[in-house]
């Protein structure tokens, strides 16, 4: 790499080491919880670095910014079920139990063993390795799409990222059945400007989702950067109460899930006639196909990700708490 | 026939699915078309292998390294097979056992995305698809854990979340350096690959991560707890079905990239040893009924991979077949004990070992099935069970590693002693004085475990056949 990055990439690398292990070495949760989120936009950052920009923005994404959301929404859920809500942070220093001196020891073992085989595997594979790339370059004029990791993800490998969708799929179907879920935690007060916030924001990221997908077929971007960005709507929607979800939404809902995947794995098998095999799209129609696909797959995706948000089917209420299902 | 059976077996379970979440109303109807239509898609696929020994599916027309390409031989289908057939009679089983209405309706598509990712990994040749394929899986069981809502269930599935994902997360680094070393992820290109360190420690993260998922001791603690809290058709697939998806990979990629030395083979061994030894005094001192049905499945699973290593690293290209006959044996038979556990816990109303005897109805048949599947998992002939016993020990004898054939006696010796703790109680009801009503007619739901258990026994006798079956394709030979 050119010098003038090289200070840079070197201060990068170190932050990201430290940012972990001050994650896992702070007591208190929320403050755990920020530190992983600069952790991840980092780590985004250093994808940037490697060259791998759609890694990156997944990871700015859905690694960074559903995750954070996920870990602060169960840490209210946390804080309301210990009754430590609303008080000082640190005073409510973790509402889980310590984990015993002999399982410490076991884990760190473990570890120890695994970073050994990490490290074994690193040092002795190559630096700039064979890998498919060629392979990839020589297949992109008959994948229908121009940016490679798209042709990979939506065409060569399709199988694969339709797996993935599904594995989405049964996370929200195993969510929406555990009724145990998260609690009705009063959601937090937002103010008025909290609200005007989302009013001017809401617009902006709905640009920028479709933007990301769009882009997907010829630019890094793609479905599930596009679903995680558009899924932020929904967060804000249901953060600011604009949106309450209510039994008789499931039925959308649930449609609204599956949507992505019926789709995918129905275009898969429809193809498959006339000598061709599932997945094999018609060159003719494959950008048509594929753009099809990826736009129901990130309704889904954002779909999903913002009940995965909620935490739980939205179920009825009785009366006196009804303003809590959020 | 427009689609091959091999993308039929995957696809037709993940429709199932998404019918049976999005029209909760005729959910059990579809869930059991999709069973059923995927029993004909393995059955038409048998026919097949029987004729060709192979077949081979190029996803997307794309071939490997570039695309994912489906393969099916005698092993894999044998897989499938077991695995529709338990996934059959369990979901027959589950029409009348499920008896909460909020059960019945996400038992179904879970179950069935359970059925996608399994069927997908027995069909796979493809290192990252496997990742994929045992994340789904992961989700579908964890899924199937929590559904009876008790906190117990809620807090074990946790736990097997937190070992699941671990294990697949060590299986993902172990993909992502086997990559970095050949530069593809299929088969072919393993087993074309040069052994060095790397691709061992590679090799050996990948390991571990499907050890936790297999729950190869010690690595089993998240077993016991997840399998027997969670209700008895969810347990009967999670103990019965989903444990063999890791060991079926563990087993493919030992033969693909053999493990490098001697040790290593034996220290499997070891593991499984202790695994019998370990499983078998905990079976012994359990106090609830699950839970020991539990214990005996951390002991098979030591069992198979005793299996796997009773002739040392030079008798690896037979040995897999011992592993897979107890494997198959084992989906069967347990899968039919968990049915016979719940519907014991059912009718006496708890599973406390002890007080079985004091119990005023007799559910006799379940007990019956509960005592001719512990046939199979004890090993006695005709079963299943005693086919892959006696080939481990044959092997073993042959090889003249006579420790594994004492290991074995020893875990046999301690499953007859578990299991007649539960016989004991089934037997002695002179204890109870009193007017004992017998049980109320059979019940669908005693059919499906009666079944599969029969089933256990049965097969013993047609070892033969099913032996040669699993060798089509030459499932450990050449590149596929």
């Amino acid at each position: 790499m050119s010098d003038p990055f090289l200070l840079f990439d070197l201060l990068l690398a170190g932050a990201v080491i430290a940012l972990a292990i001050a994650t896992l070495t702070v007591r208190d949760l929320f403050a755990a919880i920020i530190l992983f989120v600069i952790f991840g936009l980092l780590s985004a950052l250093a994808w940037v670095r490697l060259s791998a920009p759609d890694v990156a923005l997944a990871e700015a994404a859905i690694g960074t910014g559903v995750t954070g959301a996920l870990l602060l929404k169960t840490l209210h859920h946390l804080r309301y079920v210990t009754g430590s809500l609303g008080t000082n942070a640190v005073e409510s220093l973790s509402p889980v139990q310590p984990v015993p001196a002999g399982v410490s020891w076991a884990n760190a073992a473990f570890c120890g063993l695994i970073t050994l085989g990490l490290a074994t595997a690193f040092l002795g594979a190559p630096h700039a390795g064979p890998g498919l790339e060629g392979l990839v370059a020589e297949a992109m004029p008959a994948s229908g799409v121009s940016h490679p990791v798209t042709g990979v993800l939506l065409n060569f490998r399709a199988y694969d990222t339709l797996m993935e969708v599904v594995v989405l799929l049964a996370a929200v179907i195993a969510v929406w059945q555990i009724e145990r879920g998260l609690s009705d935690a009063p959601a937090p007060a937002l103010g008025e400007v909290w609200e005007g916030f989302a009013r001017l924001t809401l617009p902006a990221i709905i640009v920028v989702g479709t933007y990301l997908l769009w882009k997907g077929s010829e630019a890094p971007g793609g479905a599930f950067q596009g679903g995680a960005v558009l899924a932020a709507v929904g967060l804000m929607l249901l953060l600011s109460r604009l949106y309450v979800p209510r039994p008789a939404h499931r039925a959308v809902a649930r449609w609204a899930f599956v949507l992505g995947t019926g789709v995918f794995a129905g275009v898969a098998l429809l193809v498959a006639s006339g000598g061709r095999v599932a997945f094999e799209y018609p060159l003719e129609h494959a950008k048509t196909l594929i753009l099809l696909i990826e736009g129901l797959v990130t309704i889904s995706i954002a779909v999903t990700l913002a009940a995965l948000f909620h935490g739980r089917e939205p179920v009825a209420v009785p009366a006196e708490r009804g303003d809590n299902d959020a | 026939m427009m689609i091959d059976p091999l993308t039929l077996s995957i696809f037709v379970p993940l429709f199932g699915a998404i019918l049976t979440f999005v029209f909760p109303r005729v959910a059990t109807v579809s869930a059991l078309l999709a069973v059923l239509g995927t029993c004909g898609a393995v059955f038409v696929l048998a026919l097949k292998i029987l004729a060709a020994g192979e077949v081979l599916v190029p996803l997307g027309g794309w071939a490997p390294p570039l695309g994912i390409t489906l393969r099916a031989d005698g092993l894999s289908v044998a897989m499938l097979a077991m695995t529709a057939l338990v996934g059959l009679l369990v979901s027959l089983g589950a029409l009348e056992s499920l008896r909460d209405l909020r059960q019945r309706q996400y038992f179904w598509p879970l179950w069935l995305l359970l059925l996608t990712g399994m069927n997908g990994v027995y069909l796979s040749t493809d290192l990252f698809n496997l990742y994929v394929m045992i994340e789904v899986i992961a989700l579908g069981a964890v899924g199937l854990t929590v559904l009876s809502g008790t906190r117990e269930a809620v807090r074990a599935g946790l736990e097997y979340m937190y070992a699941s994902i671990l294990g697949a997360l060590l299986f993902l680094m172990g993909v992502g350096f086997i990559y970095l070393q050949i530069g593809r992820l299929d088969f072919a290109g393993l087993i074309a690959a040069e052994a060095s360190g790397a691709t061992s420690a590679a090799l050996a993260l990948m390991v571990v991560g499907l050890l936790l998922k297999t729950a190869l001791f010690p690595l089993h603690f998240w077993l016991p707890a997840a399998h027997a809290n969670a209700t008895a058709p969810a347990s009967a697939l999670l103990s019965g079905l989903v444990v063999k998806a890791a060991l079926y990979i563990f087993l493919r990629l030992s033969t693909y990239m053999p493990l490098p030395d001697e040790t290593l083979v034996t220290l499997i061994g070891a593991l499984g040893a202790g695994a019998v030894l370990w499983g078998g005094v905990q079976a012994l001192r359990t106090e609830r009924l699950k839970l020991l049905v539990a214990w005996s499945t951390v002991v098979q699973i030591g069992l198979i991979f005793i299996a796997f290593a009773r002739a040392g690293q030079a008798g690896l290209t037979e040995s897999w077949k011992a592993a897979a006959v107890l494997i198959l044996a084992h989906g069967m038979a347990k899968a039919a004990m968990f049915l016979a556990a719940g519907r014991i816990k059912d009718e006496v109303g708890h599973d406390r070992i002890a007080d079985l005897d004091k119990s005023e109805i007799r559910p006799t048949l379940a007990q019956f099935t509960f005592a001719i599947a512990a046939i199979s998992l004890i090993g006695l002939p005709p079963s299943l069970g005693f086919i892959g016993k006696w080939s481990l020990m044959e092997g073993a004898m042959a090889a003249g590693y006579w420790h594994w054939v004492a290991v074995t006696m020893i875990g046999t010796l301690m499953s007859v002693a578990y299991f007649s703790r539960v016989f004991a109680g089934f037997l002695r009801f002179d204890r109870m004085r009193g007017e004992l009503s017998e049980h109320k007619g059979w019940a669908l739901a005693d059919v499906a475990p009666l079944t599969l258990a029969a089933a256990a026994i049965s097969l013993g006798l047609m070892a033969a056949p099913i032996l040669s079956f699993i060798e089509l394709g030459y499932p450990f030979g050449a590149a596929p």
